[in-house]
């Protein structure tokens, strides 16, 4: 499918900010099933991006900013070509240790009741690729997913006991259960297009990949309880959402700031 | 466009960059040959430069010793060798021909002219000064080709096959050329930064054309790493693996969206590119260089046989 992506971050401060530095997760890297064919960031202040990579193998991009700023928007639009690859997650940037993807985090931190919970779906046949399916079917069926109840510091466990989230939190609770089993599981960062053409949306995409023997990592998006497909953009990933977080600063000054968040996605085949 | 017709500027063009790639080859070969001490290690320059031609089997089919002489005429002038320069230009010459209304006047003249002009070079003068004013010639030729192209034909899928032949020929060529020297690169194969490591290393980069990229892009002495990075990873070297991936993605990219739909070709480019973007050379060197280069190679082939039977066929 080729994808079209425009990503927009907007803040508006209402005091002048003085010094910025911004770290952005925001370009996505090729692997199998997922190649870029254009991708460019754009600043809207002058600045010099940066480009490094992180020990989880993303692009990191960042800048600072010197003087007096009412505003700044930060842009992101590209084109992707992606192929159905039945959720499996091959050819990436792997730099680090399986077991490394079994630490827990602050946000990732099970409590008893998640651990009791994904011990529901162990299954006597051992088969993994099985019981996260089950997993992800009843997380989607049993959390509701509601804008208004969490924030971006819910931890997992809070989620689970709200029974509401956003994909960040169904990602979470998700990534906690998994590696309560034992299972190395990540939490990606990125970009859903509907089959059927455009959307606009006030955020990305998240969801998480668990590590399955002999078949690599696989992708579940539990707010909406399927394997990913083609139509996912695989940005960035980490350990939990601060990891993998799109856009990461802090400023000096700039009090009331106003942050707002476009993210455009379209089906380009769709609408030719 | 007829298939025959993709067929025949696919080829055209990757003869052109197969007689340059091979004149290259000789060029170090002849400078590493001229260097005193050379010829006391356990392999003789002539010999690798047969390897990195890929023509050692048919040249050992003549049954000749691999000197100089031998070595320069079989794979510059050979009528027996399929892939020496003369016959890379004559098969360069008979793709174009066939498809002359598919050209422009300059590159039919480009490509016509090198195979009149290739008469004047004779095959005894093999002294280092003969060689190389051979080799220039023949280096000025696939420019000319290439040039002539890039400024005159019409931005349509005639100009993207020809350049499918181009970079998909010049990734065979630099990972041959780095397989065949793979031995100098690996930390423990001689005593390091010896006097003889040293030439080979910049043989390697010389015979791409990189010495002086190297220098720009590390500013540093010679690590036989980086110069493996320089030649697989850097996208900015135009005949690194990376790079070369990069414009055959580009054009191919361009294909499907003229014909309104893809396939393999598309999809193995693709995958091939996100590997070399995603790899790192320690990963590379721990896992095996050589082991690398061979998958790479079979992979290279894959994506010919895969553009071949999606559009050559």
């Amino acid at each position: 499918m080729r994808i079209h992506v425009r990503h927009e971050t907007a803040y508006h401060y209402a005091s002048p900010a003085k010094y910025i530095i911004q770290k952005l997760r925001l370009s996505p890297r090729s692997h199998d099933g997922q190649h870029i064919r254009r991708w460019r960031i754009e600043v809207d202040q002058d600045c010099r991006l940066m480009e490094t990579s992180d020990a989880f193998g993303n692009i990191v991009h960042s800048f600072t900013l010197m003087g007096a700023f009412d505003s700044l928007s930060i842009l992101v639009e590209g084109e992707v070509e992606t192929e159905e690859t039945s959720g499996v997650v091959r050819g990436t940037a792997e730099r680090l240790p399986l077991e490394l993807y079994l630490r827990e985090t602050d946000l990732t931190e099970p409590n008893a009741d998640i651990e009791a919970y994904a011990r529901k779906f162990v299954r006597d046949d051992g088969n993994r690729l099985s019981m996260l399916h089950d997993m992800l079917v009843d997380l989607h069926e049993h959390i509701t997913f509601d804008t208004n109840r969490t924030d971006s510091g819910t931890t997992a466990a809070d989620a689970f006991a709200l029974k509401h989230g956003v994909c960040q939190d169904f990602s979470h609770i998700f990534i906690a259960a998994a590696r309560s089993l034992g299972l190395p599981a990540r939490y990606i960062g990125g970009y859903l297009v509907q089959q059927n053409g455009v959307a606009t949306s006030e955020a990305g995409h998240a969801w998480a990949e668990a590590h399955i023997p002999d078949l690599g990592w696989v992708g579940f998006d539990p707010s909406n309880g399927v394997c990913i497909t083609d139509g996912y953009v695989r940005v960035a990933v980490g350990l939990d959402y601060l990891g993998a977080a799109p856009v990461r600063g802090s400023q000096v000054g700039g009090q009331s700031e106003d942050l707002k968040v476009a993210v455009h996605t379209e089906n380009m085949a769709a609408q030719q | 466009m007829l298939s025959r017709t993709a067929d025949n500027l696919f080829w055209m063009s990757r003869y052109v960059e197969r007689a340059e790639n091979v004149g290259r080859i000789l060029l170090a070969a002849s400078r590493m040959a001229n260097i005193p001490g050379a010829d006391e290690g356990v392999s003789n320059e002539w010999e690798s430069a047969l390897a990195a031609a890929a023509a050692r089997a048919s040249f050992a089919e003549t049954g000749q010793e691999p000197t100089a002489e031998n070595v320069f005429e079989f794979l510059a002038f050979s009528e027996a060798n399929p892939s020496s320069i003369r016959n890379c230009l004559r098969l360069a010459r008979t793709n174009a021909r066939a498809v002359r209304g598919a050209l422009t006047l300059d590159t039919w003249e480009a490509i016509n002219g090198a195979w009149l002009e290739l008469h004047r070079y004779r095959t005894d003068d093999v002294s280092p000064s003969g060689l190389n004013r051979f080799i220039a010639w023949v280096k000025e030729v696939s420019l000319r080709v290439d040039g002539s192209a890039y400024r005159t034909m019409l931005r349509n899928d005639a100009y993207w096959f020809s350049r499918l032949g181009v970079y998909l020929e010049r990734a065979e060529n630099t990972a041959r050329i780095l397989d065949v020297k793979y031995h100098v690169l690996l930390p423990d194969s001689e005593p390091v930064g010896g006097g003889l490591d040293y030439f080979q290393w910049s043989a390697i980069l010389r015979s791409v054309s990189a010495l002086t990229a190297y220098h720009w892009v590390y500013r540093d002495s010679f690590k036989p790493w980086l110069i493996a990075d320089l030649l697989i990873l850097r996208e900015e070297m135009p005949r690194s693996l990376a790079s070369c991936y990069a414009n055959l993605t580009v054009f191919l990219d361009e294909l499907a969206r003229t014909y309104g739909r893809q396939g393999d070709s598309q999809r193995h480019a693709r995958r091939i590119y996100a590997q070399l973007r995603n790899a790192r050379t320690d990963d590379i060197f721990q896992s095996g260089l050589h082991e690398f280069l061979t998958e790479f190679l079979a992979e290279n082939n894959r994506l010919g046989a895969a553009i071949t039977d999606q559009y050559l066929t």
